[in-house]
């Protein structure tokens, strides 16, 4: 046999990553993608230990020949993780681990907050049904408006696998858009004198109060709608782990090492299932302009529902709180507290808006339970 | 089996059941939170309830109680030769060394010597 170095260069090249991107060439737009999410992450800060896995996942899911996707692939094992609903219920416990309920208990009026913060789902819901997509598909694409990645993830791996990586990609990316999204809508739906108010301090909340709630919620909303459990149960265990005093080195994990370790195998399962055949698509268009129509509709939401009981109160809420009702925690709420401030330098709304904010958690739950109960199989 | 193919009534009533169903469960949990919080206080105002008094009766005390309700004593001391910064240094070592916290204390007059 005789060696020719030309030869085996050209073997090399010939075989490689490179060449392979002759036959399928949308893969190197899907690197560009995922180069300006990495940018994004890294670079603008937005949701970077999200956007940083998922955007590298799909660095990783487009290069050529890898078979990293394929049976006995690296990426198929992590997935699994997504497909069985794992990793959204383990950062959800991580989620109730790191929450405090407590302004929700002072105040329980900031649940029905949360839940008007959920119109958005079901309004972006008729919307991706006119547009064409299955009802299912509609249904996870709504998920979308209740500002909550686990939540949304959960709900698209259980009703449109095939959308996933859409559908994390543009709730995770709204999320990290909150600062920029909310305040025009409120500053238009809101007076003046209404982001100028003042709310009463909120009263202090026993422990036992503070034990009792997860157990509680636990029981009435999972035994309600049982699909909701593997997000309820998990987020007030890990609740559970905060508050009753003897956990703590579980809560500990729960909120940091755990929560680290499937963040990055989350992030990078959603990341690994954006190929170019499957993402580079009309629908992907639709499903982003759809899922701000449902964060913005779900803020509209939140923000009249705070209006109507400011007038019920006589004034004593202020509506810049409403808003705080899309998931996002803490994020919504610092932009609830910001726009207040703003209005009125004296005005610390963070508390009062946490209340709505972790009620949101609990409705976009509840919201995706009900669409996995109607269009689940 | 979950739902496939809706028609926009359908949709629409879809949408209308999911948002009142969100409403009612954490309406229903608005209403659970002032129960957990009143059965848990007066579970704590039961427990916190002051243990009843012995048969025997206690020794009078040697100095009047500061007041009946906890609080601080509110009468004058007389400051004789003393400025009222003296007069706190000298009641906090007091408290200090005999241990007795100073709303407990009461201070008739003090005077330099």
């Amino acid at each position: 046999m005789e060696f020719s170095f030309i030869e085996v260069i050209r073997r090399i090249l010939a075989e490689s990553g490179f060449a392979a991107f002759a036959n399928e060439p949308r893969n190197l737009i899907m690197i560009v993608i995922a180069c300006v999410l990495l940018y994004m992450g890294i670079g603008k800060k937005f949701e970077p230990l999200l956007l940083v896995p998922i955007a590298f996942g799909i660095l990783m899911a487009n290069f050529p020949l890898t078979g990293i996707l394929d049976e006995g692939g690296l990426f198929k094992y992590f997935y699994f993780g997504v497909e069985h609903a794992i990793y959204p219920s383990i950062i959800f416990l991580g989620i109730g681990a790191m929450t405090d309920f407590g302004p929700l208990i002072a105040r329980p009026s900031s649940l029905l907050l949360g839940a008007a913060a959920q119109f958005g789902i079901f309004t972006a819901f008729l919307l991706a049904l006119a547009l064409g997509f299955p009802a299912a598909v509609a249904a996870a694409i709504g998920v979308i408006g209740g500002a909550d990645g686990p939540t949304a993830i959960l709900t698209a791996s259980k009703l449109a696998p095939a959308y996933l990586p859409a559908i994390a990609i543009a709730a995770y990316s709204y999320m990290a858009l909150i600062p920029m999204i909310q305040p025009p809508l409120m500053r238009l739906l809101t007076t003046e004198n209404e982001r100028k108010i003042k709310m009463e301090q909120l009263r202090t909340v026993s422990k036992a109060e503070k034990i009792i709630f997860p157990i509680a919620v636990a029981i009435f909303v999972i035994l309600l709608i049982p699909d909701t459990a593997p997000l309820i149960g998990m987020l007030m265990l890990g609740n559970l782990f905060r508050e009753c005093g003897v956990t703590d080195r579980l809560s500990d994990t729960a909120q940091n090492a755990l929560c680290n370790i499937v963040t990055i195998f989350l992030g990078l399962s959603v990341g690994c299932k954006a190929v170019a055949e499957t993402f580079l698509t009309w629908d992907t268009i639709k499903i982003i302009i759809l899922g701000l129509l449902a964060f913005m509709l779900s803020t509209c939401g939140g923000l009249l529902l705070g209006k109507v009981m400011c007038k019920l109160t006589g004034g004593k809420i202020n509506p810049l709180i409403g808003s705080a009702g899309v998931s996002a925690v803490p994020m919504a709420a610092r932009v609830s507290q910001m726009e207040g401030q703003k209005a009125n330098p004296s005005n610390f709304l963070l508390m009062h808006a946490m209340g709505p904010n972790v009620a949101g958690v609990i409705g976009s739950a509840v919201a995706a339970g009900f669409m996995i109960k109607v269009f689940g199989l | 089996m979950g739902i496939t193919e809706l028609s926009g009534l359908e949709s629409l009533l879809v949408a209308l059941s999911g948002i009142v169903t969100v409403f009612m469960m954490l309406a229903v949990l608005c209403l659970m939170i002032p129960v957990i919080s009143k059965t848990v206080a007066s579970i704590e105002g039961k427990k916190s309830a002051p243990v009843p008094a012995p048969a025997a009766p206690a020794p009078a005390p040697a100095a009047p109680a500061p007041s009946a309700s906890g609080g601080t004593y509110t009468g004058e001391v007389a400051l004789i030769g003393c400025d009222e910064k003296t007069a706190a240094m000298v009641m906090a070592i007091v408290s200090y060394e005999t241990g007795i916290p100073l709303d407990q204390l009461i201070f008739h007059k003090i005077k330099a010597l």
